[in-house]
C-alpha cells in the first residue's frame, strides 16, 4: 500500500514505540486540518527557500492542539490551555526568522485564550494562527462553547445554550489581525492556499476552519462533512445580501501593516546608532 | 547605564531593581516579558530601557500569564528569559510553573514580594516563600533564591540563570520590596570573574537528531533549541525519554516525575547555599533569609556584644531546595533558634523539622508590612533568654 | 560596634519637595565617588503623600546592616508634619536643618543642634521653588563638610539633574551652603 504522501512530516515510531494512530476520533475534522497545513509547508518547502527546521508548530489544550503533541517530525511545542500565542510570541522574540504555525481551537483560542487571542491580532505577531472550531469543548466531553450556536443542547446547556456566540473572524480582523479567512474541512484547497498565504505573508493570519465533532454532535462524519457546505456561504455572496442565517466563508481580509518584530526592530536599529 | 553594553567592572549605585535587570542581561538574558505591579515595575521598566540597547527584545504583555509564557518559548527557541512580578501576579504564573518544571524549561521569575493576601499592601513582605515551593500544582521540585542586598540582587540573578540553564529548570528569585527599592553600591567585577552557565545542547553531546530524546541522555537531559533540526517536541504530560505520550504506563509515570523531582532534591548539597556567622560556640542560633538578615546580623552581633548572649547566625541564600542536612550538620546541639520572617513563621516549619532533635524550640519573629527592626528582634531575643 | 560606626541623614518633607533626590545625591556622593558604604531608601505609597514623605541615608566605612535609620544624626525637615513626625528620633547632639517659613512650631526640648534655613526663599532666588532640595543639601554640607567632598556632591549632582539645570542647581547648593556659613559658621 502506497503510504500517505504527508506521513513523511510524522514521527510514526519512537524508541518507546509507535505513535500513530493520531488520538483524534473517527470521522473528527482536526486530522484533515493536519493533512492540508502539511501540504502547505510541504509546498513551502519546495517553493521558497524554506528549510524543515525554519518551522515550528505550537498549540494550546484540547482536541485540535493533540496535533502538535508529539507527532510531528519538525520542532513543536504542546503548550497551555489558552497560552500558546503566547508561548509563540516568545519564541519570535528569541528568534524571528522562526515560521511559527499555532495549532488551536475554538475554546482554546476564544475562551481561555481570548485575551492573548485579541492582543496577538493587536500586535500583528507574525505567525499563521489555524483554530478548529467545532463549537464545543470536544475533550472534555462536549460542553459548550463561546461559538456555539444560540439554543444548542450541549452537556453544560442542557437546556439549550442562551448565549450568542462569537464570531472569530470578526473580532481577529477587529483586533487588528492583517490575513483573516474562513473555510471548512469540506474546503480542502482553499485551506491549503490560506495557510499558505498565512505563512507567506508577515503578521498575524487568522484562518478558522469549521470542523466537525461527529461524537459529540453524534451525527455521522460524512454527514456533518456534507453539511459543511449546505451552512456555508462564499463571503462575497454573503455580502450582497444572499444567503441570510448562513455563515460567511472565504478571505475576510488581507492588508500590509507592519509587524511587531519589524517595528521593534526599528528601535534596535536606531539605538544601535 | 544608556549605552549599548552590559555594566562594566566598577562601583555603581543603584536600587535593587535595577541591579537585578543588570545581572540578567549580563547572565544573557535577552528576553522579557513583563506586567506592571508594584513593587516590581521598576525592573520591567529598566528592560523596557536596555533590552533594545543588547540587542534583545522586551514585550509588555496582557498579564502575567502571558508573560510567564512568553519565557518558555523564548527558552526554547534559545534565549534566556526572565520575567518579574509581585506577589499576586506570582500566584497568576503557578500554572506555567509547573508546566516549566515538567518541561524542563530554564526560566527565571523573580518574585518582589509584597504583604497579601488579596491586595494586602504595597510595602515589603516574605509571604510567598512557601508558595514558590509548592504553589505549582502536582510534583516536581524548584529552586528559590532569596537575595538580601543590592550586591545579591545582581549576583544572585545571575545565580538564578546559571542554575535554570545547569539544571534544566525554572529557577525563582524571592526578593521583597525592602531590597528592589534600596540603593547600595553595586560592584561589578572583572570580567570572567562570574561564570556564566549555558544548557547543555545535544551537539554538546554529539547527539545526533535521529538519536536524540528531549528527556533523556542523562538526569539533566540535554536540551536542544527550535530552528536547529533536532525536531524537539516539548510535552507536559506525562512522557518517555523519547518524548512520547501515548504509550502510559505507571512506571513510566514514576520515573519521569521522580527524575524532575530527584534532579533538584537529590543535588541540594550542590544547589543550596547558606552562610554562618559567629557559630563557633554559640548556645542559640538566629536563622533568616532576604532582607530580615540585615537586622538579623545587627541584632545578633548586638546582642553578643551588649549582652554577652552566646547566639549564632545563619543566613539561608537558598530558600528552595531547603538545605536540611547542611543546617543539621551546623547546628548538632542548639539551644533556641530564633526565626524572624515577614511572614506569621513559614521557613520555620522545615527549620524546625530539620532541627526537631537538635534544639530546644523555635522561636518565630513575626512582622507583616514591614522590615523588623533591631529592636523588634532583640526584644523577642531578650524575653526568651533572660 | 556597627552602631557607632554608622552616620544616619533623615530626608522629609512634603511629597513633590525633592526629598528623593537629594538622598539618592547623598548616597551616590558617600559611595560611589566619597568610597564608603551607603544604603538609600525611601518612603513609600500612601506614606509618601502629606508631609512625610521620607529619604534616608545610613553611611558606614564598614558593613551596613540595618539598612534603616536606628538613631538618625542628620534631620532634614521641609514640613512641619515632617518635623512632628520624624524629631523623636534624632539623637542628643544631632542636627536638624529646618526651613522657618515651613516649621513654625519645634519641640520646647531636645538636645539638638537647630539651624533655620529659608530654603523656599533661597530657592527662589536661585529661580524656582523646585531648587528647594538642592538649597537643603548645600546647608548640610556646610555642617559636615567632615564627613564629604564638595567634590563628591558634585559629580553625584551632576548625575542627578537634567544637564541644563547643573549650573542652577549648583548655584542653589552655594546659596544653601553659604547661608548656613554666614549665619552659623562665622564663616565666609
Amino acid at each position: 500500500m502506497k503510504k500517505h504522501p504527508m506521513l513523511k512530516y510524522l514521527k510514526e515510531e519512537g524508541p518507546a514505540g509507535p505513535r500513530l494512530p493520531l488520538i483524534m476520533c473517527p470521522g473528527c475534522g482536526a486530522g484533515q486540518v493536519l493533512n492540508y497545513a502539511l501540504h502547505a509547508v510541504d509546498t513551502l518547502l519546495q517553493e521558497d527557500a524554506l528549510r524543515k527546521e525554519d518551522f515550528v508548530f505550537i498549540s494550546g489544550v484540547g482536541c485540535s492542539s493533540r496535533l502538535a503533541s508529539h507527532y510531528l517530525n519538525f520542532d513543536s511545542g504542546w503548550t497551555l490551555h489558552g497560552r500558546a500565542l503566547a508561548v509563540a510570541t516568545g519564541a519570535q522574540l528569541a528568534n524571528p526568522r522562526l515560521k511559527i504555525v499555532v495549532f488551536t481551537g475554538d475554546g482554546d483560542a476564544a475562551a481561555i485564550g481570548g485575551n492573548h487571542f485579541i492582543h496577538t491580532c493587536r500586535r500583528n505577531m507574525d505567525m499563521t494562527i489555524v483554530c478548529m472550531n467545532n463549537g464545543l469543548y470536544g475533550m472534555t466531553g462536549g460542553q459548550v462553547a463561546p461559538t456555539t450556536p444560540i439554543g444548542q443542547t450541549t452537556t453544560t446547556t442542557p437546556y439549550g445554550n442562551v448565549e450568542d456566540e462569537f464570531d472569530l473572524c470578526r473580532l481577529a480582523q477587529t483586533a487588528g489581525a492583517t490575513y483573516v479567512a474562513r473555510w471548512t474541512t469540506a474546503h480542502p484547497h482553499q485551506v491549503i492556499k490560506s495557510i499558505l498565504k498565512g505563512i507567506r505573508k508577515k503578521g498575524t493570519a487568522f484562518i478558522e476552519i469549521l470542523s466537525q465533532c461527529p461524537v459529540h454532535r453524534k451525527t455521522s462524519p460524512v454527514e456533518m462533512f456534507r453539511n459543511m457546505k449546505k451552512i456555508t456561504v462564499p463571503l462575497k455572496k454573503s455580502a450582497a445580501g444572499q444567503a441570510a442565517g448562513k455563515i460567511p466563508v472565504g478571505e475576510f481580509c488581507d492588508i500590509d501593516k507592519p509587524d511587531w518584530i519589524e517595528r521593534y526592530q526599528g528601535i534596535m536599529d536606531q539605538l544601535s546608532e | 547605564m544608556s549605552n549599548n553594553e552590559i555594566l562594566k567592572p566598577g562601583v555603581y549605585y543603584l536600587q535593587g531593581a535595577q541591579a537585578c535587570l543588570e545581572g540578567a542581561i549580563t547572565a544573557g538574558c535577552r528576553v522579557y516579558a513583563g506586567y506592571p505591579i508594584t513593587p516590581a515595575t521598576e525592573i520591567m521598566e529598566h528592560a523596557a530601557h536596555r533590552l533594545p540597547r543588547l540587542g534583545g527584545r522586551f514585550i509588555q504583555m496582557e498579564d502575567e500569564i502571558s508573560s510567564a509564557s512568553v519565557l518558555l518559548g523564548a527558552s526554547w527557541a534559545g534565549a534566556k528569559a526572565m520575567t518579574a512580578t509581585s506577589s499576586p501576579g506570582f500566584s497568576l504564573m503557578q500554572e506555567v510553573i509547573s508546566f516549566a518544571i515538567m518541561t524542563e524549561t530554564p526560566l527565571v521569575i523573580v518574585d518582589v514580594q509584597r504583604p497579601g493576601p488579596g491586595q494586602g499592601y504595597i510595602t515589603t513582605g516574605q509571604e510567598d516563600v512557601m508558595q514558590a515551593r509548592w504553589g505549582h500544582h502536582g510534583e516536581g521540585s524548584i529552586i528559590a533564591l532569596s537575595p538580601a542586598s543590592v550586591q545579591d540582587m545582581f549576583e544572585f540573578t545571575i545565580e538564578a540563570f546559571n542554575l535554570a540553564e545547569r539544571w534544566r529548570t525554572p529557577v525563582l528569585v524571592m526578593a521583597e520590596e525592602t531590597v528592589a527599592h534600596m540603593r547600595e553600591r553595586l560592584i561589578v567585577p572583572a570580567p570572567g570573574t562570574i561564570p556564566i552557565v549555558n544548557r547543555t545542547k545535544p551537539q554538546d553531546m554529539g547527539i545526533a537528531p535521529e538519536h536524540y530524546l528531549p528527556y533523556g541522555h542523562a538526569q539533566v537531559p540535554p536540551m536542544a533549541t527550535w530552528g536547529e533540526g533536532y525536531n524537539i517536541n516539548h510535552v507536559s504530560l506525562v512522557h518517555h525519554e523519547d518524548g512520547n505520550v501515548t504509550r502510559y504506563n505507571p512506571k513510566v509515570h514514576f520515573e519521569n516525575v521522580a527524575r524532575i523531582h530527584r534532579k533538584i532534591e537529590d543535588n541540594v548539597d550542590t544547589i543550596a547555599r547558606l552562610e554562618t556567622r559567629e557559630l563557633e560556640g554559640c548556645r542559640h542560633v538566629l536563622i533568616c533569609y532576604g532582607s530580615v538578615s540585615r537586622t538579623g546580623i545587627e541584632a545578633v552581633l548586638e546582642a553578643r556584644a551588649e549582652r554577652g548572649i552566646p547566639i549564632g547566625f545563619i543566613r539561608l541564600h537558598t530558600l528552595w531546595p531547603f538545605p536540611e542536612r547542611q543546617l543539621r550538620d551546623l547546628l548538632p546541639d542548639v539551644g533556641v533558634v530564633f526565626v524572624p520572617e515577614m511572614n506569621l513563621g513559614m521557613m520555620a516549619h522545615p527549620i524546625m523539622e530539620a532541627l526537631r532533635d537538635r534544639c530546644r524550640r523555635v522561636v518565630s519573629i513575626p512582622s507583616l508590612g514591614s522590615l523588623h527592626s533591631p529592636e523588634m528582634i532583640l526584644a523577642r531575643i531578650y524575653e526568651e533568654l533572660q | 560596634m556597627t552602631r557607632q560606626q554608622r552616620f544616619e541623614i533623615r530626608i522629609a518633607g512634603f511629597g513633590g519637595q525633592g526629598v528623593v533626590t537629594i538622598g539618592r545625591i547623598l548616597g551616590t556622593a558617600f559611595s560611589v565617588f566619597g568610597g564608603k558604604n551607603s544604603v538609600n531608601t525611601q518612603s513609600y505609597g500612601p506614606e509618601s503623600r502629606g508631609g512625610a514623605c521620607r529619604s534616608e541615608v545610613v553611611v558606614s566605612e564598614g558593613d551596613i546592616n540595618y539598612p534603616y535609620v536606628r538613631n538618625a544624626d542628620v534631620l532634614i525637615a521641609l514640613s512641619q508634619v515632617a518635623l512632628d513626625t520624624y524629631i523623636g528620633e534624632l539623637k542628643e547632639g544631632g542636627i536638624l536643618v529646618f526651613d522657618p517659613d515651613a516649621v513654625t512650631t519645634l519641640p520646647p526640648s531636645g538636645r539638638f543642634l537647630r539651624y533655620a534655613v529659608p530654603t523656599v526663599a533661597l530657592a527662589h532666588e536661585t529661580g524656582d521653588l523646585k531648587y528647594q532640595n538642592v538649597v537643603a543639601l548645600g546647608a548640610l554640607y556646610a555642617l559636615i563638610r567632615d564627613r564629604i567632598e564638595k567634590a563628591s556632591l558634585m559629580e553625584a549632582l551632576k548625575q542627578s539633574v537634567p544637564p541644563k539645570t547643573i549650573d542652577t542647581n549648583m548655584a542653589a547648593f552655594d546659596k544653601g551652603k553659604r547661608y548656613v556659613q554666614s549665619h552659623f559658621l562665622r564663616e565666609t
